[in-house]
């Protein structure tokens, strides 16, 4: 293989990357939060998907309008969810594994409704930007990837600084380190809780809106969360730069591999290089080990 | 036959419940992997029988043991870690599966999975399976292996501080767990003579946790009234079979929600139990 | 005899000392009290002495053994066991089986003749269950064996968290504030439950606690722990004389 191949595909596999990198992180956010695996994302990225295909292609062939609509039904969507299915079981401090089961079984709803629904059909957003490739020297960029990766660059990094600067960021992370402590200091959980939510469903509902566009929607789009629960294991579970760096790499990687060995032999690679991972650094690139406390 | 036909298919998802019950319900072990175990188990009993010649019930035999083998090996690495990331790997083992039965295709079919087996099970041994593998959980349940889950479930700090090994025994629940699915698989494969790839995916796996949390994490006869329920539910309903998996998420956030012990509150139907109630108590 | 040997042992988290050079010397069949202001590390000592937390620094010997690097519930097994500060008790399990599970890894059968429920699973079930009764009996709580504990008033739960302990055959019992939340008068019989229990099974405890008077009364020695450092150690009388341990409680009230 040829170095100007080899720099295609890893461009490629960026592209892809900056999508898996925002299911990333709206996994991890949940996750650093209240502690648990959240599939409902992946229902949160399926229901956008659906939803920016009806705006687009019925309400209004705007590129930026849909889009923000969509971003914002996302977060809506999620906010909707941790309402009726985690908030009661938060509230009667139920376990954990309540949550969990809770998170796989909206994940079920959503994708089994849109199978029963609207699953005998593709469907396809309209064109919003003719399919011309960029040359760069002996490189060809694809425009739509290249939006791609420009809008997950352009979100995320807004988001690591509300994380980091905003005071609802900080009530976000305080929350994250003790979900008790904040309370009695008159930071209203429930409230810090739900914005976490929101932000994590806008990252969904821009994931489905960019899977959409770049793919075609189907029930099982939001399985394509796979990925971006694997970029948060490898980023280390929450870590927003870790997840971005994972989320790039494996998409690096993914797009590499199949290349260079084929792709029904990829995800065999890939996925026994993660079991392998946790093997020799369970804490993943970034992250730390959460201790049990006694 | 109709009724037959019924009843095997629901009998051999209830054998898979049962191996999900043990890890999930009593260990509080998610794993979204399980449907690959049932498919490690249907291909190692089909290609052992049709690519070597292997007798029937050394067939099924070599599918528990690469169950539990597979167990062993998935939970070494797991199972130390926490809870999530147990889930996630098991996650990924599940695509891992579907994706090596797909390319290993001279022994596996591939895509067009694997047919012509012949029909060797059939209901009384579906029901006899039924019948020990209860047997063998419900013992488990009632003495020190089942104290021990359930303490882990509860509070795996505390456990350790009372001298379990939580790790080893998390391990042992695995690979217990995960042949007792592969012998489902196997099954499987002989009653339905057609496997392929796809045909357990993770939904599968969630379906078969979920079932036990509506059955209650407490209670086998409970899981198995619930796995009964879902599984023939399909066959007599036709019409709304659709909407089976969408009626079942609702009553499933319904039960968490309101009934977080699950349709029988933990209670076992055991004769004595049963008198009991009768007596009143 | 000595039973227990503590060596300079720490515990950071993060930037935050938990514990710093901690030493202590335990004899057997004594009563030894741990006291000091919140945060101070107390409970720290115990995480570190049955492997809840792996140690940073320092060494712990047991019976002349080092178990330093041994997991926890090999500890247990030699002899260490322990309540907490925040009642843990198992919320699943009825009464009896909280018990039980403390004396499980004593058991003999192997999983397979538990798979096949062969006769020696029974017998040693049974035997198991006669030795949870007579535990739960000989502090009084044989009334609550089929109850699920979080049902059972606090007062109780502290108790069978106690008695729990004794299943595990204990060698040495740290007991991680034990009169936290009990009135004055459940205080007392505490004591006398305490003392009561390491005489007839000849134990060794360590106690960490608030109360002044429960620790004045019942222990032989006791460590004062301020900000994770030990600033004092001696019998009773003369800690009470300690101008250091004065001013760190004194300073903990202001």
């Amino acid at each position: 293989m040829n170095w100007n191949i080899l720099l295609q595909q890893i461009l490629n596999g960026i592209s892809l990357g900056g999508v898996y990198a925002l299911m990333a992180v709206g996994f991890g956010l949940i996750f650093n939060v209240l502690k648990f695996s959240n599939f409902s994302h992946g229902g949160v990225v399926t229901l956008s998907a659906y939803i920016g295909f009806f705006l687009s292609q019925h309400l209004l062939p705007s590129f930026l309008v849909t889009f923000l609509l969509t971003a914002v039904a996302g977060g809506l969507a999620a906010v909707t969810i941790e309402r009726l299915v985690f908030r009661p079981i938060r509230r009667k401090g139920y376990p954990v594994s309540m949550l969990i089961v809770n998170s796989i079984t909206v994940a079920m709803l959503v994708q089994q409704f849109f199978a029963v629904t609207l699953g005998s059909d593709y469907y396809t957003y309209p064109v919003f930007i003719k399919e011309t490739a960029l040359h760069l020297g002996n490189l060809t960029v694809s425009k739509i990837y290249l939006l791609m990766l420009g809008i997950s660059a352009v979100v995320l990094g807004g988001l690591s600084y509300v994380i980091r600067k905003t005071k609802i960021g900080i009530a976000i992370r305080a929350v994250s380190s003790d979900i008790s402590t904040p309370s009695l200091m008159g930071v209203n959980v429930d409230f810090v809780i739900s914005v976490a939510f929101f932000f994590s469903g806008v990252l969904g509902g821009i994931t489905g809106y960019l899977l959409g566009m770049a793919f075609t929607v189907d029930p099982f789009i939001g399985s394509m969360i796979l990925k971006g629960i694997i970029a948060s294991i490898i980023g280390g579970m929450g870590s927003i730069l870790g997840g971005v760096i994972a989320g790039l790499l494996l998409g690096a990687a993914e797009s590499l591999l199949i290349a260079e060995i084929g792709a029904a032999l990829t995800p065999i690679v890939i996925y026994g290089a993660i079991i392998v991972l946790l093997l020799i650094r369970p804490q993943g690139i970034a992250g730390k080990i959460a201790e049990v406390k006694a | 036959m109709f009724y037959l036909k019924v009843l095997e298919i629901t009998s051999l998802y209830t054998i898979l419940v049962l191996g999900v019950y043990l890890m999930t319900g009593l260990t509080g072990l998610f794993s979204l992997g399980q449907g690959a175990f049932v498919s490690i188990g249907a291909y190692t009993a089909a290609i052992a029988y049709m690519n070597f010649g292997a007798p029937f019930p050394l067939a099924l035999a070599l599918a528990v043991i690469i169950g539990a083998i597979l167990g062993f090996l998935v939970g070494i690495p797991t199972l130390r870690l926490r809870r999530d990331y147990f889930l996630l790997v098991t996650f990924c083992l599940s695509e891992m599966v579907r994706a090596a039965l797909l390319y290993l295709s001279q022994l596996t079919g591939g895509a067009l999975g694997m047919a012509g087996m012949p029909k060797r099970v059939g209901l009384p041994l579906i029901l006899g399976s039924i019948v020990v593998i209860t047997f063998i959980t419900y013992s488990l349940k009632r003495s020190r292996f089942g104290r021990d889950c359930i303490a882990i479930r509860d509070d795996e700090l505390a456990a350790s501080m009372m001298g379990i090994n939580v790790y080893a025994h998390k391990i042992k629940v695995f690979m217990i767990s995960s042949a007792i699915t592969a012998y489902g698989g196997a099954l499987y494969a002989f009653n339905i003579l057609f496997i392929e790839p796809n045909l357990f995916n993770w939904l599968e796996s969630a379906k078969l946790i979920i079932i036990t949390f509506v059955g209650g994490l407490n209670s086998i006869a409970g899981v198995i009234i619930a796995s009964t329920i879902y599984y023939s539910f399909g066959e007599f309903f036709r019409f709304i079979d659709v909407w089976r998996d969408v009626l079942l998420a609702v009553v499933v956030v319904l039960v968490i929600i309101f009934r977080p012990g699950g349709l029988l509150q933990g209670l076992e139907l055991l004769p004595s139990k049963l008198r009991a109630m009768r007596r009143g108590r | 005899m000595e039973i227990l040997r503590v060596e300079g042992i720490s515990k950071h988290f993060g930037g935050v000392v938990a514990l710093e050079g901690f030493s202590m010397v335990q004899q057997e069949n004594q009563i030894t009290g741990i006291i000091g202001p919140n945060g101070a590390g107390k409970t720290t000592v115990f995480n570190l002495i049955t492997g809840a937390t792996p140690v940073d620094h320092g060494s712990i010997l047991f019976m002349d053994r080092e178990i330093t690097k041994l997991p926890a519930h090999r500890r247990a097994d030699q002899g260490i066991a322990r309540t907490f500060q925040n009642i843990r008790l198992f919320r699943n399990l009825s009464v009896l089986d909280n018990m039980k599970v403390a004396h499980d890894m004593k058991v003999l059968y192997t999983l397979w003749e538990e798979m096949l429920r062969l006769p020696r699973v029974g017998k040693q079930e049974r035997r198991i269950d006669e030795k949870a009764r007579h535990f739960l009996a000989y502090l009084g709580l044989e009334r609550f064996g089929d109850q699920k504990p979080h049902n059972l008033p606090y007062g109780i739960q502290r108790r069978l968290e106690l008695a729990r302990t004794l299943m595990t055959e204990p060698r040495i019992l740290l007991l991680d504030e034990p009169a936290a939340g009990l009135n004055p008068h459940e205080v007392r019989s505490l004591m006398d439950t305490i003392r009561k229990i390491q005489e007839d099974n000849a134990l060794t405890i360590v106690i960490v606690e608030h109360h002044m008077e429960l620790i004045m009364n019942i222990c032989s020695l006791i460590h004062v722990l301020d900000f994770g450092k030990k600033i004092a150690e001696g019998e009773p009388a003369a800690i009470k004389e300690n101008e250091q341990v004065l001013q760190a409680y004194l300073g903990e009230e202001v």
